[in-house]
């Protein structure tokens, strides 16, 4: 359980801070199973924040947003922080930016949450279909109570969690300024059966499954509008000359997006699972990255966002990577 | 009467090495296949992905990506992260039902003719064993 009184404090403070531009967090949303990423400017903004097990945002997207436009002449560069609300998961896609020199460590004030694990929106609408109107669920030991229409239910949190819930490795922000209640420490470890099976699947199963997923794919892009890796001021698929990534929505063009896509997030990949819960096809773009985080584990011993002194994994190389002599 | 199928093979050749070296292997006229039309680039670490990608999609059967031997990068390390890079890409092309043998990583000096000769010969082979590149016929 976090305690929001606690949260809105922290949240006053650090907005109070004259070296602090806002601070992001989550308020109770309007529509849904889902809170809204909302800002505090000033101390009384702290009112509306809130944790609850709705918070499924990795607002870790927001400090790579901030715009630094061209200064004029004699004006200053604007080096205020930004504060964050961060979950465990989410505080390793912080960690990640500073090792890519994204941010600076003193760019952000984080304010941690001891994270208990969230619901997957996609689950609980499934079984509440047609609510639109905003649902309150709140954690209730080891169950989450979710109240549709003044009505209480509980549900145990395996039903309801996304799989980086239940196979959490870091429900403590791995870095932090604040946190909001006691450490937890992290027993779980992530689990390769799945994608272990795929893999001795024929090239043509694979494929089988593959091409039934990215023939649904709209190109939307909102995977990677909320994924807090894909922060490109000019991504890929964008560029026009040459043009890598036809605009075409079809098989071959959207198969090579989520090629690159998941190319771009090797080593990269924090598991945070937000391109796989924005993405309204319902695309397990989870299943793609999590068998590249798999092969990079095994391969080169490496883990995304974890240490933010290490060198990224693709600016980097040991003599002794493993080679391989297969014909 | 069936042709048998000859790949098409892209080599991404570095300018320092491999690109010489498969220089050597015509003007010292080994033998080798014709199947390997090669692109020129200054170190194997330029060598994007996405330049892989577009081959196959364009249909090459198979792309090779010629670097200096280890320790021998004009650029210190272009070619270890090459190599790094072109692994984990094979790992993918292998879960998105793309043949990892279609691409291959070799380290070819400017003075190993012969061993670019050989590694053409071979892949070659190899890519006659795997047959043509589905990816040209995903194009709807
Ligand atoms: S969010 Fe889903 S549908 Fe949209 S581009 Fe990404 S994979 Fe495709
Ligand atoms: S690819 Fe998906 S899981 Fe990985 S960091 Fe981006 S949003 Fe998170
Ligand atoms: S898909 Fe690649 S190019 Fe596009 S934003 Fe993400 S990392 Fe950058
Ligand atoms: S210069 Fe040849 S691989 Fe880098």
């Amino acid at each position: 359980m976090v305690d929001e009184k606690t949260l809105r404090d922290a949240v006053k403070k650090t907005v109070g801070r004259k070296d602090v531009k806002y601070v992001v967090g989550y308020d109770k949303g309007t529509t849904g199973f889902q809170a809204a990423p909302t800002f505090a400017y000033e101390e009384k903004d702290a009112e509306k924040f809130v944790f609850n097990p709705t918070c499924v945002n990795n607002l870790a997207v927001y400090p790579m947003l901030e715009d630094k436009p061209p200064l004029r002449k004699g004006e200053e560069p604007d080096t205020r922080k930004i504060g964050i609300v961060l979950k465990g998961c989410d505080s390793r896609a912080i960690v990640q930016i500073i090792q890519e020199k994204g941010l600076k460590r003193e760019d952000v004030v984080i304010i941690g949450i001891p994270c208990t694990g969230v619901i997957d929106p996609k689950k609980l609408k499934v079984k509440f279909p047609g609510q639109h109107k905003s649902v309150e669920v709140k954690y209730d030991n080891d169950k989450f109570a979710v109240t549709v229409d003044g009505k209480t239910q509980k549900f145990s949190k395996d039903e309801l969690m996304p799989e980086k819930c239940k196979e959490c490795e870091y429900p403590t922000p791995i870095i932090h300024d604040i946190l909001i209640g006691k450490e937890i420490k992290g027993v779980k470890k992530p689990d390769y059966k799945e994608i272990e099976g795929f893999e001795k699947k024929s090239l043509d199963d694979k494929w089988k499954n593959w091409e039934k997923e990215f023939d649904k794919c709209i190109r939307c892009y909102a995977c990677r509008q909320a994924c807090p890796m894909c922060y490109c001021k000019e991504c890929m698929v964008e560029i026009l000359d040459p043009q890598w990534v036809r605009r075409s929505v079809n098989l071959s063009e959207n198969t090579a997006w989520n090629l690159l896509r998941a190319f771009h997030l090797a080593g990269r990949c924090i598991s945070c699972g937000e391109c796989e819960r924005s993405c309204p096809m319902d695309i397990p773009l989870m299943k793609l990255n999590k068998k590249i985080t798999k092969d990079i584990h095994e391969m080169f011993d490496y883990k995304a966002g974890v240490d933010a002194e290490a060198k990224p994994l693709l600016a980097m190389f040991k003599p002794d990577d493993p080679e391989e002599f297969i014909l | 009467m069936a042709k048998e199928f000859e790949p098409n093979i892209i080599g991404f050749l570095c300018n320092w090495c491999s690109y010489a070296g498969a220089d050597l292997a015509g003007t010292s006229r080994m033998k080798y296949p014709p199947n390997i039309k090669s692109i020129r680039v200054m170190c194997s670490g330029r060598v994007d992905p996405v330049f892989v990608l577009e081959a196959l999609r364009k249909g090459a059967d198979g792309v090779l990506i010629g670097g200096c031997h280890p320790g021998d990068c004009h650029y210190q390390s272009g070619n270890y992260k090459a190599n790094r890079r072109m692994k984990l890409l094979k790992k993918l092309l292998e879960e998105l039902a793309i043949d990892p043998g279609r691409l291959r990583f070799e380290y070819i000096s400017a003075s190993e003719g012969a061993k670019f000769a050989s590694v053409a010969t071979e892949f070659v082979d190899q890519l006659k064993k795997i047959g043509p590149n589905p990816l040209k016929e995903v194009k709807k």
